[in-house]
């Protein structure tokens, strides 16, 4: 007897953690668009947008660990049962959901990386997003170029988010910025989960704890002010007193 | 010194209106370091948003902040914290 049974690589383990990511990143990406239609500032809109983007390629990557299944065979001799596993994948299945992946990723932290290095040079998009164009097609076929190209834009965006702590000393700003850097220590471990699946556990760890700290960070954000001035915490009490002597 | 924004602009009126009971208009003109024409439409938007509200007290005209420009300052606040952490 032969049955199916998909829970993807590790039984749904990373699935799982890559559902939490999709729910963070749409947070995110809602926050920022509901500050958008307030204050009418494209920076916003472009920020939700990277979150967005980010958000539905985790979609992606959990279809495509959908397509590795379990081809379970029940085989029975004198009434003694045997049960076998085999894995097995779809692979045109898997070939086009991890492409649209990798595609709405990239996409995604490029987005993130222009605006925050407030790069608006037309000449300079256009550049950025052609090189982009050829790392998406080149990382298709070779998974590493796709994680090499992350970890370049990680660590001008773990660059930037150290250089914001340094001028603004905020528990908000040194979250964001261990966030960015253990993301980017999850590409590292990326690199090599080809060829170690204990490296693809390891890595997708750390991409939990990253954007765990993300949602941190805004649930502090949510929480701020919310019992009033007595309650506040210490950098917003700080932001209160900065903005005053403005 | 940094030009500030339109929101900036209205985050210092509602501001000095949250500091002081109520406050004259030419008051707000000296602390909000506006002209008597630039703060026109701050003024219509923030009466208009009901952020504020006027108050007529011995003949004199007065502005007091309301619970709706108080929630306001807090969502700035907010909005701040938030660009501010990821350098926006």
């Amino acid at each position: 007897m032969f049955f199916s049974l998909s829970l993807g690589r590790f039984y749904g383990i990373d699935s799982l953690i890559e559902l939490l990511i999709i729910i963070v990143s749409a947070i995110i990406a809602l926050y920022s668009h509901k500050i958008y239609k307030i204050v009418k500032e494209q920076n916003y809109r472009f920020f939700s947008w990277a979150f967005l983007f980010i958000a539905i390629s985790f979609i992606f990557k959990i279809f495509s660990n959908f397509t590795v299944y379990q081809r379970i065979r029940i085989e029975g001799v004198n009434f003694v049962y045997t049960v076998l596993s085999q894995p097995n994948y779809i692979p045109i299945l898997d070939f086009i959901s991890f492409t649209i992946y990798k595609i709405f990723y990239i996409i995604g932290f490029l987005i993130l990386f222009l605006l925050l290095t407030k790069t608006d040079k037309k000449q300079n998009i256009f550049l950025y997003a052609y090189l982009s164009i050829v790392v998406i097609l080149f990382s298709i076929y070779l998974n590493f170029v796709f994680h090499i190209t992350l970890i370049l834009i990680l660590i001008f965006l773990t660059y930037h988010f150290y250089e914001n702590h340094k001028a603004h000393r905020t528990t908000n700003t040194k979250l964001v910025l261990i966030a960015f850097s253990i993301i980017l220590l999850s590409h590292l471990f990326m690199i090599f989960s080809d060829m170690d699946p204990l490296d693809y556990m390891i890595a997708e760890g750390l991409m939990l704890i990253g954007f765990m700290s993300l949602l941190i960070n805004q649930i502090k954000i949510k929480l701020a002010f919310k019992n009033g001035k007595k309650k506040q915490t210490g950098s917003n009490k700080r932001y209160l007193r900065n903005t005053a002597k403005e | 010194m940094v030009k500030r924004n339109r929101l900036e602009v209205t985050r210092d009126i509602l501001e000095i209106l949250q500091k002081n009971r109520q406050v004259k208009i030419t008051h707000l003109i000296y602390k909000a370091n506006l002209s008597n024409n630039s703060i026109k439409p701050y003024m219509e938007y923030l009466l208009k948003n009901k952020f504020m509200e006027e108050v007529i007290d011995k003949d004199k005209r007065f502005f007091k902040i309301t619970n709706k420009g108080n929630e306001f300052l807090i969502e700035f606040s907010k909005i701040k914290i938030f660009s501010e952490s990821f350098g926006l």
